[in-house]
């Protein structure tokens, strides 16, 4: 009888080592092996193209860093964009996912149209938006309409104070959808009969969003909350294509400066250094959410 | 035993056949410049194959927006091609990191002479030629020629005729009150923050005394590009756009063709569009004379070969193809650039004596400055542009350029000063 547990608990791990090959195959050359190589880079002064080899540097990179005011920078407008853009694009994803889960006609119709931004590549949407900032673009045009005439013209993009939140309501738009998404599968998920019960009972709409559709969509929101921070975290898209960083570095966003260090100014080490302690940010942040959501769960 | 006889046949047949179809296949890059410029290289490639079948060219374009960028990645990965188009000035970090194989070794004294000056001086480095171009640039302001007679201002004629600065500004405000024009000068901003910025505005540092780093040692920027004269043409720069002289963000390309500006400072591409835009109305006016004199642009684009090419000679062979005078003047009458050859300028409609584009071989004879020729050059270039994006945008001068400085030095240091023996 024994004999039988065991060789069945043994034929299982097996079977499930078969299963976990290629997820962990893909995982280790694609995730695991740049990343090492990125760590031991980034303690060298490696060149993109280089006459001289490259040697270990020690700590230099990581000192180096201390004294990067545009990497301060950088981390800086990245921390505002996320904390602006994680609570109101997830806020909005559950507004959209709420009306067009609504059984009215045409709700596949704006299901699609909420969610087509997320599809459209990022390139072609910062384009686009490009022209709608531009002071002779549509959104100038619109605002001098409304006032008849009496508005100046903002170039949204060059304006040290617009460019960020131009930049922000723009990834919130094109993001929107995915999270939207998400949120309505949680609500589909949600069993019709709490709905009922609290009905009878007498609670209005109001109180049954607070009390039934947040408390079942925890763990929905857990994961959004997540996906959305790491997803705004890696900001590069939109600012390399509207702003390049700019005006005067207010857009300018932790990618970006790995980017033009690596390969720009060819300084592979040094953006490597830079990739792991953002990393390690993103993921001692990604890690913070979780314990902290996690934690109410099991209050609740 | 018949089945070896069968066996020897075939074995023959297809190491014969093999041989006779033993080609010599190379692989170019090349920037996607604008399309007519791309069209004749894809007419070159087809005419070289169809010539003679022992060597097979194999043309892939690449964007250039990000072309010396994809080239860098690719020669870290060890995928360059045979034979690339590079920058002018990114060339001596390419030659610095060994990846490209000298030309000069395959050139005559005759033909090096027949050369442009500029294009060899922007090929060579360290006393080999590493790449050669078809074409040098010109950059200078193209003007509306109505809209200067009716503010009275002086046409003039070459280089030494030039607008003093004094005059250059006093136009400026003229060309402002006329109706048409909404900003002056179209610096083609447009075009964003990359090499146009130093190409197309270090002539301005230069001709104010300053330059991007110091061509004695090139070891540093500090005093050279933040020294007063920097400064003061940092000053003079930004000051054209906060009194609305010039415009701090076009919305397109045609600010000049339309008659929004009245002076378009850009290089030779323009040429062709714009004489079709303006016919008669086009003139073309030499930089004006700053503090210190006067500058223009230098250099482009030129063909390569790189160390990993295993036949060098084959792929030569093919860069005199496209070098040959008839060939030139096929891409410099597409795209307006100066033919790189004596021999080929004579052949070009616009560059011969009394072309209309004349001026630009003689400012290359005698007031353009070619970009820094050191393998810091790609850090040089991205500094500088960020900072003229700064300087545009309002920015303190001073501490932007200072801040330049710092970064340009910094990178000399972190590559011990780019030493090439080592």
């Amino acid at each position: 009888m024994a004999k039988h547990v065991s060789t069945d608990k043994r034929r299982g791990f097996k079977h499930a080592l078969i299963f976990l090959i290629p997820g962990l195959a893909l995982l280790i050359t694609f995730m695991i092996v740049p990343f090492a190589s990125a760590f031991i880079i980034s303690f060298t002064n490696m060149r993109l193209i280089a006459r001289i080899p490259a040697r270990f540097i020690g700590f230099d990179n990581y000192i180096r860093m201390f004294q990067d005011d545009v990497f301060g920078r950088s981390l800086l407008n990245i921390f505002y964009f996320v904390a602006v853009v994680v609570p109101i694009q997830t806020m909005f994803a559950l507004g959209l996912a709420i009306l067009v889960n609504k059984k009215i006609k045409g709700a596949t119709f704006f299901r699609t149209v909420y969610f087509l931004p997320t599809v459209t590549v990022m390139v072609v949407v910062s384009v686009i938006w490009s022209f709608l900032y531009h002071p002779e673009g549509l959104l100038n045009g619109f605002m001098n309409t409304i006032t008849l005439g009496n508005w100046t013209p903002i170039d949204f993009l060059n304006n040290k104070a617009w460019a960020f939140p131009a930049i922000m309501l723009m990834s919130i738009w094109q993001g929107v959808g995915f999270q939207m998404l998400i949120y309505l599968a949680g609500l589909q998920g949600i069993p019709e009969s709490l709905y009922e019960a609290a009905t009878i009972d007498g609670a209005n709409a109001r109180k049954q969003f607070l009390y039934i559709t947040l408390p079942q969509l925890r763990s929905t929101t857990t994961f959004v909350v997540i996906s959305t921070t790491i997803l705004a975290f890696r900001l590069f898209d939109q600012v390399y294509m509207m702003t390049g960083g700019g005006p005067e570095r207010a857009t300018y966003t932790v990618m970006l400066h790995i980017y033009t260090q690596g390969f720009v100014r060819q300084n592979v080490g040094y953006a490597s250094a830079l990739t792991v302690v953002f990393f390690l940010i993103v993921l001692g942040i990604s890690i913070t959410q979780r314990f902290i959501l996690k934690e109410e769960r099991e209050v609740a | 035993m018949k089945r070896i006889t069968v066996l020897l046949t075939l074995a023959v047949f297809v190491l014969l056949s093999a041989m006779s179809f033993a080609q010599i296949e190379l692989t170019v890059w090349y920037h996607d410049g604008q399309e007519f410029e791309r069209a004749v290289i894809r007419d070159q490639i087809e005419r070289f194959n169809a010539s003679q079948d022992r060597i097979k060219i194999t043309g892939v374009e690449i964007p250039e927006g990000t072309y010396t960028q994809q080239v860098n990645a690719a020669a870290l990965a060890g995928r360059l091609p045979d034979i690339l188009d590079l920058d002018g000035p990114t060339v001596a970090n390419f030659a610095w990191g060994y990846y490209l194989h000298p030309l000069d070794e395959f050139m005559t004294e005759e033909l090096i002479e027949d050369f442009l000056p500029s294009i060899i001086q922007q090929g060579l480095y360290h006393d080999n030629i590493w790449a050669l171009g078809t074409f040098d640039s010109g950059l200078g302001f193209y003007a509306n020629k109505s809209y200067l007679e009716r503010v009275g201002a002086r046409i003039p004629e070459g280089v030494e005729d030039a607008w003093t600065m004094d005059e250059f500004m006093e136009i400026l405000y003229d060309l402002k009150e006329l109706p048409e024009v909404t900003y002056p000068i179209d610096f083609k901003i447009n075009y964003g923050v990359g090499e146009w910025f130093t190409y197309g505005f270090s002539p301005f540092w230069q001709a104010f005394g300053a330059d991007l780093i110091d061509r004695e040692s090139f070891m540093t920027a500090e005093g050279v590009l933040n020294g007063p004269e920097g400064i003061a043409a940092g000053e003079w720069f930004q000051g054209l756009f906060t009194e609305g002289l010039a415009h701090p963000n076009p919305p397109g390309d045609a600010e000049f063709v339309e008659g929004r500006a009245a002076l378009s400072w850009v290089g030779h591409w323009a040429y062709v569009g714009y004489n079709e835009a303006l016919g008669d109305d086009l003139v073309l006016v030499p930089p004006p004379i700053f503090p210190a004199g006067q500058a223009a642009g230098m250099g482009s684009w030129a063909w390569s070969i790189t160390s990993v090419c295993e036949d060098p000679a084959a792929a030569w062979e093919f860069l005199e193809f496209i070098l040959q005078p008839e060939e030139i003047v096929k891409m410099t009458n597409a795209n307006g650039a100066v033919p790189s050859r004596f021999s080929a300028v004579e052949l070009s409609e616009y560059y011969k004596e009394g072309g209309p584009l004349e001026l630009f071989v003689e400012q290359l004879n005698t007031i353009a400055v070619e970009r820094p020729v050191t393998p810091a050059y790609p850090t040089i270039t991205s500094v500088f542009a960020n900072a003229v994006d700064n300087i545009i945008k309002g920015g303190d001068v001073k501490a932007i350029l200072d801040r330049a400085v710092r970064d340009i030095d910094r990178d000399i240091r972190d590559n011990d000063g780019y030493p090439f023996e080592w």
